[in-house]
């Protein structure tokens, strides 16, 4: 594995929350990288620091020691605006729940990372886009008139707008039923395989880590195991 | 129950601080509002009065009292002094050579004596002839301390150069002593001032066996007072005006109070909207509605009673610094805090918050329990339709109320039904504020929307987010602005109506000489040292007396003004609405007084014993009033009012030197004329405006409450609005326009309302039609370039709280 191959990069990446007795280890020495063009899942139990290391690496956290790269860009030491900057321009976000600012329509959050930067939208690319996470019809409508299944796809679309490096998803169908999870794993399996897009998903759920063509598991703040999954098989 | 309740309050001191600083904030400016009028009232009532006379004697018909019943009195048992009190003609000469019109200066003299009467700030009393003492306040006008020599004026004109040895404060007793500006010794006060006195003091201590003593040793016709009843009279007199200064400043307070409760009531909304998961785990885990509605009703009282405690305490400090930075002259300022205050504070705190919790109450407790499981907790929305319904017949009721009243013949019933309607409408815009906050801002919204920044188009759709709340904010500032705007435009339209007026009866070029005393009449000599000044083209010397005249058998009073025949169309030019300004050929009457008498041009009246044509009609008139006729045809008695002669033709420079020796005589051209009539209007308008500020800077901290809570409100907003990449500044940005847009939407509405009402408001004094009105511009673009920069500041803290929002914990799915 080159570096040149990896999206994202973490090395000797620690993370301690609170001290003295309420001390918790949350990553302990992490290193691991995730491949361009690749989906990964990060698998483990509740509580093994998977939502952690993803934001270590996302420049959502700072970590407590180790260093993160995304791409070439090395996260520790970088202002607060310089990696809100790399996030908006380098980097796509799914979270859980609440994705969406409620105020915007599903178009405006979706090209909301765009119009932070002042990027004109590329049309043809946001076709390509919306019609894969079929939502054409819902770009007016605001988030509260979208089901759960519509929020996360357009949380999906705003990620992948601005064609980032890399797009990190925690639990994206966390709170979905399986047939809306179904469609937004094909989604993001989809924008692997036609845009080529790098993709990290955090999930306990083995139906989404088949979707991967890597899992990583992790267990107590440290890698356990890194495998090659059997992509589209469920 | 209330143990869970208050937990969950000490579990976010944020909210629940901003809570108590609205209560206390609306509590302590309506307390100091009320202190400061109390303490006002006590000063105004408590000013200098005195009660060291034991009875006063004065002669209320031609009697005079002089030395020798003085002498009588003071031989009488029990009295210790008697003292002659002298009153005459006294005034001081300015800095610029003339008087100043502060003082009364029929009254404006007395003799000095060691009495309570006068009080010495610096200095010591007159001794000898060219000594005297002045009244602080007129020292203060004139410029003059102790050292200088002042110029004095007596009842001859001729002013005497004294030296000034001392300054005191007045003390009166009784109800009708007016304060002198100078005081001589007794042999120079008894040369100026005449020697009969006003009154005679006597002091001693048995009031009620002086008193008797000397209305026995003077016999009837005099008038004798104790003290105690001198007292009397000067108490109530001193309570009737402390009950106006009162009732002026407790209308400010109400109006304070108003923007207060719209704050507080507002802010507790918010509270109550944020917890909807808290109640409805409450509600999932066996609380009956009750239970939740009488827990928040009691956190309510709870909160509002401490923070009116700490209102009230805060108002009384605000209103004591009030009364210590408020500059005043010589009066003792006393600081009063009747039970009143603190109590209008208590239930203002209380009761407004516990009202304002009333309805949150309820839908926190309507809150259904599965609320507590889903991720978006929300209270169920109210609907509009009651308040928009109400708002509609209020202002169709208002407007029907001021359009029935819109025409120019106008009595007292109708001005108070016309401002009944005003102000009911002015209700009706705050019941609609919600509809027309969407009204104006959804618009705004669709324009950010194709043209604007993502962060123009977040603040602007979180401003109508809750147009409800938007539109209290709004609302609270409204009030004070549209208060200030009215009474801009109130004074913008007099002003104009007055320069108006002013402007056509009196050309550019004519010189006005009048009394130094603003509007006081003039003697009618006077005329002929201006007919004297060289290039003197023509003089008009409108001189008015009321009088009796006949009209086709029946008689009627009007104003006779008597006027030079030559001087109209000259040194005056008034709009002749019917007829020809000839007075050689008969007499003009005003349009209005021929309308209300029947009189027609052409018709005979007789007055004073000559008859005469009327030739000419003459319109709305401030110089000129009822019946003009010419001078020489009916000459004016000598003691009529002439309070200013007009002249065209003569410079400036030459009038001026003419009365450089009259200080009692201004002279001023048409500008200077126009300031006489218009600065007392601005001075009570700057009044107005400082009384009103306490409202708009309650309505600006409900301002900051408002974004404070909303920031807190969308936490995970504004998390994601990082993670996906909003710097801080961007974030800071955004909560200021929003800030900005609710700030603006409050200024257009009290600027707009306010336009309106004071388009009424003069209609219903000047009777001039309602959008006859003047924009007073200045206040106006005052008002919305203020709320421009209020929304800035009132988004500072705000904004910076939102830019340090934790985005991993904004995230978190919990
Ligand atoms: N803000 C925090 N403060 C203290 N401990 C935390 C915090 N966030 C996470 N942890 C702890 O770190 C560990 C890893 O958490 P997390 O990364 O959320 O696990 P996962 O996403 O795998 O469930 C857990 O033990 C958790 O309790
Ligand atoms: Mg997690």
């Amino acid at each position: 594995m080159t570096i040149s191959n990896a999206a994202v990069r973490a090395a000797s990446l620690t993370k301690v929350y609170g001290e003295g007795d309420a001390r918790v280890v949350a990553l302990d020495g992490v290193d691991v990288s995730f491949r361009r063009g690749e989906l990964t899942a990060i698998m483990g139990p509740s509580g093994s620091g998977k939502s952690t290391l993803m934001h270590c690496v996302a420049g959502l956290d700072r970590a407590t020691s180790g260093q993160a790269w995304v791409g070439d860009v090395e996260l520790t030491g970088l202002a607060d605006d310089a990696l809100t900057m790399l996030r908006r321009d380098r980097i796509g976000f799914v979270f859980q729940a609440f994705n969406l600012l409620p105020t915007l329509n599903a178009w405006e959050n979706i090209t909301l990372p765009l119009d932070l930067a002042g990027k004109r939208v590329d049309r043809a690319f946001a076709d390509v886009v919306i019609d894969a996470v079929g939502l054409r019809d819902r770009l007016g409508h605001r988030p509260s008139q979208l089901s759960g299944g519509q929020q996360q796809r357009v949380a999906c679309a705003r990620a992948l707008i601005s064609k980032p490096d890399v797009v990190f998803a925690d639990e994206p169908t966390g709170a979905l039923d399986s047939h809306s999870s179904a469609e937004l794993l094909g989604f993001l399996r989809r924008s692997v395989v036609e845009l080529g897009q790098t993709v990290v998903m955090v999930t306990h759920d083995p139906t989404a880590a088949s979707y991967a063509d890597r899992v990583v598991h992790l267990a107590d703040g440290r890698i356990v195991s890194e495998q090659l999954a059997t992509v589209g098989g469920a | 129950m209330l143990r869970a309740i208050l937990r969950d309050m000490r579990a976010h001191p944020g909210r629940i601080s901003m809570t108590l600083v609205a209560i206390v904030l609306g509590v302590a400016f309506v307390v100091a509002t009320w202190v400061v009028s109390d303490s006002a009232a006590e000063t105004v009532g408590n000013a200098n009065s005195r009660t060291d006379l034991a009875a006063r004697v004065s002669s209320p018909r031609d009697t005079e009292l002089t030395a020798a019943e003085r002498d009588r009195l003071a031989a009488l048992p029990g009295v210790q002094r008697a003292i002659g009190v002298l009153i005459g003609h006294s005034s001081v000469v300015q800095a610029d050579g003339k008087l100043g019109d502060t003082y009364w200066p029929g009254e404006g003299g007395t003799n000095w004596d060691s009495s309570a009467r006068f009080t010495l700030a610096s200095g010591r009393g007159p001794e000898s002839g060219g000594e005297v003492a002045l009244e602080q306040e007129a020292a203060a006008d004139a410029g003059l301390t102790v050292g200088s020599s002042a110029k004095v004026l007596n009842a001859d004109g001729e002013p005497t150069t004294m030296t000034v040895v001392g300054i005191f404060s007045y003390r009166k007793a009784g109800a009708s002593e007016v304060s002198p500006a100078v005081a001589y010794d007794p042999a120079t006060a008894a040369a100026r001032l005449g020697s009969a006195f006003a009154w005679i003091d006597l002091y001693g201590t048995d009031q009620t066996q002086i008193a008797s003593a000397a209305s026995g040793a003077l016999g009837s016709g005099f008038d004798v007072r104790t003290g105690a009843e001198l007292a009397v009279q000067r108490q109530q007199q001193a309570d009737e005006e402390a009950q106006l200064v009162r009732n002026f400043l407790l209308a400010f307070a109400g109006v304070a109070l108003l923007a207060g409760m719209f704050v507080i009531a507002n802010t507790f909304t918010m509270l109550v909207a944020q917890r909807t998961r808290h109640f409805a785990l409450l509600r999932a885990v066996g609380a009956r509605r009750r239970q939740v509605r009488r827990a928040v009703l009691a956190e309510a009282a709870v909160l509002g009673l401490v923070g009116a405690t700490i209102g009230v305490a805060l108002g009384i400090g605000l209103g004591w610094l009030t009364m210590e930075i408020i500059p005043t002259t010589g009066e003792a300022v006393v600081f009063a805090v009747s039970p009143m205050a603190p109590l209008v504070g208590y239930l203002v705190g209380v009761l407004v918050t516990v009202v304002a919790a009333y309805g949150s109450a309820r839908r926190g407790a309507a809150v259904a329990p599965v609320a507590a499981l889903g991720t978006d907790a929300a209270l169920p929305k109210r609907s509009l339709v009651i308040r928009t319904v109400a708002g509609c017949v209020a202002m169709s009721a208002g407007v029907v109320a001021v359009v029935a009243t819109s025409g120019p013949a106008l009595t007292d019933a109708k001005r108070a039904v016309g401002m009944a309607g005003a102000l009911t409408g002015w209700l009706a815009v705050i019941l609609l504020a919600p509809l027309l906050a969407s009204a104006v801002l959804i618009p705004l919204s669709r324009l950010v929307s194709r043209r604007g920044s993502a962060v123009s188009r977040l603040a602007v759709r979180n401003a109508i987010r809750d147009p409800r709340r938007t539109a209290a904010t709004a609302s609270a500032l409204m009030i004070g602005l549209a208060l200030v705007t009215a009474f801009a435009t109130v004074g913008a339209s007099l002003t104009s109506y007055i320069t108006g007026a002013i402007e056509t009866d009196v050309p550019a070029d004519t010189l006005i000489v009048q009394s130094a005393q603003g509007f006081s009449s003039i003697s009618p000599t006077l005329v002929e040292k201006v007919r004297a000044v060289s290039g003197v083209d023509s003089v008009a010397s409108p001189t008015e007396s009321f009088a009796e005249f006949t009209h086709q058998g029946r008689e009627y009073h009007n104003t006779i003004t008597a006027l030079e025949a030559d001087s109209l169309g000259r040194a005056l030019t008034p709009v002749i609405e019917a007829g020809r300004a000839d007075l050689t050929q008969g007499v003009l009457v005003s349009s209005a007084d021929a309308k209300e008498q029947g009189i027609s041009l052409g018709d005979t009246l007789t007055i004073n014993g000559v008859t005469a044509p009327v030739v000419g009609l003459y319109g709305e008139s401030e110089i000129l009033h009822g019946i003009v006729v010419n001078k020489t045809l009916l000459p004016p008695d000598p003691k009529s009012y002439l309070g200013a002669v007009y002249v065209s033709g003569a410079s400036r420079s030459a009038l001026d030197a003419a009365f450089a020796d009259r200080p009692d005589i201004v002279v001023l051209d048409r500008a200077g004329l126009l300031a006489e009539y218009t600065e007392p209007l601005d001075l009570a308008l700057g009044i107005i405006y400082a009384l009103l500020a306490a409202a708009v800077i309650i309505a600006v901290f409900g301002v900051v409450n408002t974004l404070a809570l909303s920031v807190l409100e969308r936490t995970r907003e504004i998390g994601v609005f990082r993670a996906v990449g909003a710097t801080r500044s961007l974030v800071r940005r955004s909560v200021r326009r929003e800030s900005v847009v609710i700030a603006t939407y409050g200024g257009l509405l009290g600027v707009g309302v306010g336009i309106l009402l004071g388009g009424v408001m003069q209609h219903v004094i000047i009777g001039t039609p309602i959008f006859d009105l003047t924009i007073p511009k200045i206040v106006v673009a005052g008002a919305l370039g203020g709320m421009i920069v209020v929304g800035v500041l009132a988004a500072l803290w705000p904004a910076r709280r939102a830019a340090r929002t934790d985005i991993l914990a904004a995230i978190a799915t919990a």
